[in-house]
């Protein structure tokens, strides 16, 4: 019975109690929002309770009714759909971005690595939200821009970890071995350092994920990120805020779903890195 | 009657290495110079096995990453097999990399931790494109099983091993190309002592078998002893001494070389002779007086056994 | 050591001269002057007019150049939103709120944190620990606006005690300081947490504890001093980060600080006003990270002696 490294880390993830459940949560969230039609009576859009607008919840509405006299349970779960898709997408292209520049800055070293620590310098000391919505407003929000904005500040963390995974490991024997085979830079960052840095690039992923559900949240609560009548949490705590002080349900439950979001994919996050690579721990 | 000189598997001419060490505190960037391996000259014949003694930092494991052009020397050539490979480019070089191969010291980091056995053994025919998939494995099996594992550990992964265990994987994979060449950088070091003679026992029996010549990197004696024909040793980054192994046991002549072997523990305490401990001035001023046209000149005192001169 | 600091200074330097670039050629990308908005319809001589006094009309480089020579002046030229009063005199004016409130945010959560951090590592596993990692957790992963909304919930609108909004009684500061002091205390309690459980561990304490030498001389005196390092080297660049304002703890209290202007100045499209913020913080944030990674190679032994020999 051969135990491959995966197993071990999937062991040390279920001992970790937070983080599972904190697993559950998220995809109870992920099947609500890929479900939504099915959980919700009436769409995110339909204006179909007009006379009973700012109601609060009730056995019918489970959340209420918001001020345009929609059900405000289906304008959260479809918020999901916006947030996760945008989150999810965002991530991934942090990832395609960040593992290139990190393992060619890590394994060559010199003057590649000087350029891409100067560019994650770049990105780190503009302020990225007053830059996200400089580009937001330069090209008027929308769902792509959105995901690549985000992308554009999620990929150092990437990059980072990435990076310092291929320099701990450049110098161990096999690699070595593999030069003295005549293998190409190429072949030793795809096929051996790339493949150790399973663990650092699964955390870079999930951690990416919040902050740009984040980006996207504070975008919309600005007025410059996803365009209405698209349900957004950040938005809708905008728009929940002028109304908070008597109907507490549209200012409670956009902010309790995005908190919540928030929280499980980062504890998750957190539990993974725990379990996958318990020295990166710490920082 | 002219008999023709054979080929030797590994020629190291006038090898050196100097590493610039950056000087910190100053504005300028100034360098340190290391002299880390100074005018080496070995020959290691077709099917013989040379061990290289010396202590940590004598530019044994340099000498042997540049026998094998993972480290470029400042100067000096490597002939592998005839050929001079010290200054060809990486595309001419693939090829001929199949003849020398290397086993580390540490069996741990020297496999990939996530690909299993077979995977790793057959790695070096997939980079040199020998074979099908299922040629490759079945041949990394086989050879496995040469070095004394089953094949059924084929699916297993390094950290499921022992020290031993994963050193026969690592020779293995070594010798998968058939090499004419196999540099071990100290790889008993790390083992047992039971362990240590296994590994030994294999790679002799695999050498005679295969034809193979060894650079055998160490800095331990005893085992150098077993399994060694000539000995030469390094120190400050150059040779000192070299000659068949039982010469240099029973008659070395340099004061280093002797200070080395005075140090070998010995089992039984009556068998303990008066040791020398010496500090290094000791050892450069005890040098012997014998001629030689340069200082630090090896000079042969009998047939194929060199040492270090002063001049008088 | 000189060379390390002239290489982060050449490398600060240039880091901004490509930020500014940049957010110059981003700003004057967006279609539309200040003068083409729907607010403010004027005739197209009157516009051409307007944008020539403005110097809008020359070519970019030109005016890049003649901006960034009068950044170095200080001078960042006129904001278009309040034309009575250069972008200087309104950032002087739009600052202090943020720095009062987010500077006395960080000042108060970044001690606070530490204590919390050093009770969690001293009572490790026990609840004092669970809650105060709790506590820290979530101050890092809850946005600042969702803070700032359960803060106005449970204080202002649940309990009556705070005002939620406004800028100009103390007593109104309270919920904001609040929300900003909720990331450094969270960031610090982390920190000294996982910092003195790592040297706490070290052989050196036992040692200490065995010479009989008092618990709390140990944990301020060796401990803190060792643990201290990244802990320093974070302060400035958060301090900074808080100090300029959060765009969202000052929409949703209502407070003018440099974060509301930015709103504004991109919803005006105020060239001067935003290049200003934007160059401003980045600024700021390249000479805390250029102070910090001085003061971490000073106080790092490692780093300050010199390399391997």
């Amino acid at each position: 019975m051969t135990r491959s490294p995966l197993y071990f880390a999937l062991r040390r993830f279920a001992d970790n109690k937070a983080a599972v459940v904190c697993g559950v949560i998220l995809l109870t969230i992920i099947l609500m929002a890929i479900f939504a039609p099915l959980i919700t009576q009436t769409g995110y859009e339909d204006q179909d309770f007009l006379t009973e607008a700012l109601a609060f919840p009730s056995g019918a509405h489970l959340m209420g009714i918001d001020d345009l006299g929609r059900d405000f349970f289906a304008r959260i779960v479809y918020g999901a759909r916006v947030s996760l898709t945008i989150g999810l997408s965002a991530a991934l292209f942090s990832v395609v971005i960040g593992i290139p520049l990190g393992a060619i800055s890590g394994y060559y070293g010199g003057v590649a690595d000087w350029f891409v620590m100067r560019l994650i310098e770049l990105f780190s000391v503009v302020p990225p939200l007053l830059a996200a919505m400089l580009l937001g407003a330069l090209t008027g929000g929308g769902f792509v821009t959105i995901v690549l904005i985000a992308a554009l500040f999620g990929w150092v963390q990437v990059c980072l970890l990435v990076r310092a995974q291929v320099k701990a490991f450049r110098e161990k024997e096999f690699v070595r071995a593999a030069q003295a085979l005549g293998a190409t830079p190429g072949y030793i960052i795809r096929r051996h350092l790339i493949p150790n840095s399973v663990s650092p690039i699964i955390v870079g992923f999930v951690l990416a994920i919040p902050l740009a559900m984040m980006l996207e949240a504070s975008l919309s609560f600005l007025g410059i990120g996803v365009p209405p009548p698209t349900p957004s949490w950040g938005q809708m705590i905008n728009v929940g805020m002028n109304f908070m002080y008597f109907y507490w349900h549209m200012a409670v439950f956009p902010t309790a779903a995005l908190a919540i979001t928030v929280l499980a994919t980062t504890l998750f996050g957190d539990g993974l890195r725990d379990a996958l690579d318990p020295t990166l721990k710490g920082r | 009657m002219n008999q023709p000189v054979p080929i030797p598997a590994l020629e190291l001419r006038s090898l050196s290495k100097t590493f610039y060490l950056p000087r910190r505190g100053s504005f300028l960037p100034r360098t340190t110079a290391h002299h880390a391996v100074t005018d080496v000259n070995l020959i290691l014949p077709q099917n013989a096995i040379l061990g290289l003694v010396g202590e940590s930092g004598s530019g044994k494991t340099t000498t042997g990453m540049m026998a094998l052009r993972l480290v470029q020397p400042t100067s000096g050539q490597i002939h592998v097999d005839g050929t001079d490979i010290t200054h060809l480019d990486h595309v001419a070089l693939k090829p001929l990399r199949r003849k020398m191969q290397v086993v580390f010291q540490d069996s741990y980091s020297a496999l990939d931790p996530m690909m299993t056995l077979s995977q790793i053994v057959a790695e070096p025919l997939h980079i040199h494109a020998q074979g099908t998939p299922a040629e490759q494995i079945e041949s990394a099996l086989a050879m496995m099983e040469r070095t004394g594992l089953h094949r059924s550990y084929g699916s297993r992964y390094p950290h499921e091993l022992s020290g031993g265990q994963r050193q026969r994987v690592a020779i293995a994979r070594a010798l998968i190309l058939r090499p004419s060449v196999l540099v071990a950088d100290e790889p008993t070091s790390a083992l047992d002592v039971s362990v240590k003679a296994q590994i030994i026992n294999l790679l002799l029996d695999l050498q005679a078998e295969m034809g193979l010549s060894i650079l055998f990197i160490s800095h331990d004696l005893s085992v150098v002893r077993s399994l060694t024909d000539t000995v030469a040793v390094m120190w400050g980054g150059r040779i000192v001494e070299q000659a068949a192994t039982e010469t240099i046991f029973a008659d070395a002549r340099h004061p280093y070389t002797r200070g080395l072997l005075d140090a070998i523990p010995v089992l039984n305490p009556r068998d303990r002779r008066q040791r020398q401990f010496l500090t290094r001035e000791q050892i450069q001023s005890q040098i012997p007086r014998i001629c030689g046209p340069k200082t630090g000149q090896l000079v042969q005192v009998a047939p194929g056994h060199l040492v270090e001169a002063v001049q008088p | 050591m000189i060379r390390y600091i002239l290489g982060r200074l050449i490398s600060v330097a240039l880091t901004f001269t490509v930020v500014s670039v940049i957010v110059f050629l981003m700003m004057h990308a967006v279609p539309g002057g200040p003068f083409d908005g729907n607010d403010m319809p004027v005739n197209d001589a009157v516009k051409a007019k307007l944008n020539a006094s403005l110097g809008l009309d020359r070519p970019l480089h030109i005016q890049y150049f003649k901006y960034m020579w009068g950044v170095l002046h200080f001078d960042f030229g006129i904001p278009f939103q309040s034309p009575g009063e250069t972008v200087l005199q309104l950032l002087a004016r739009a600052w202090p709120p943020s720095l009062i409130l987010g500077g006395s945010g960080v000042l108060i959560g970044a001690p606070l944190g530490i204590l919390l951090g050093i009770a969690a590592a001293l009572r490790r596993n026990t609840w004092v620990d669970y809650l105060a990692s709790a506590f820290a957790t979530l101050g890092l992963t809850v946005p600042v606006f969702v803070i700032s909304m359960m803060l106005i919930m449970v204080f202002a609108v649940w309990l009556g005690w705070l005002p939620a909004s406004g800028w100009d009684r103390p007593y109104s500061w309270i919920l904001p300081i609040a929300a900003y002091a909720a990331i450094p205390m969270a960031t610090y309690a982390r920190y000294t947490r996982s910092a003195m459980l790592d040297v706490l561990n070290k052989p050196f304490v036992t040692v200490l504890r065995a010479k009989g030498i008092s618990e709390r001389r140990i944990i301020f005196q060796h401990v803190l001093r060792n643990a201290a390092l990244p802990m320093i080297t974070v302060f400035l660049p958060m301090f900074i980060g808080t100090a300029t304002g959060s765009i969202f703890v000052e929409a949703m209290f209502r407070v003018p600080g440099l974060g509301a202007y930015f709103v504004s100045s991109i919803n005006l499209r105020d060239y001067p006003l935003e290049m200003a913020l934007i160059l401003m913080i980045t600024f700021m944030f390249c000479i805390a990270y250029l102070i910090s990674d001085i003061v971490y190679a000073l106080v790092n032994p490692r780093i300050r002696v010199g390399g391997r020999q």
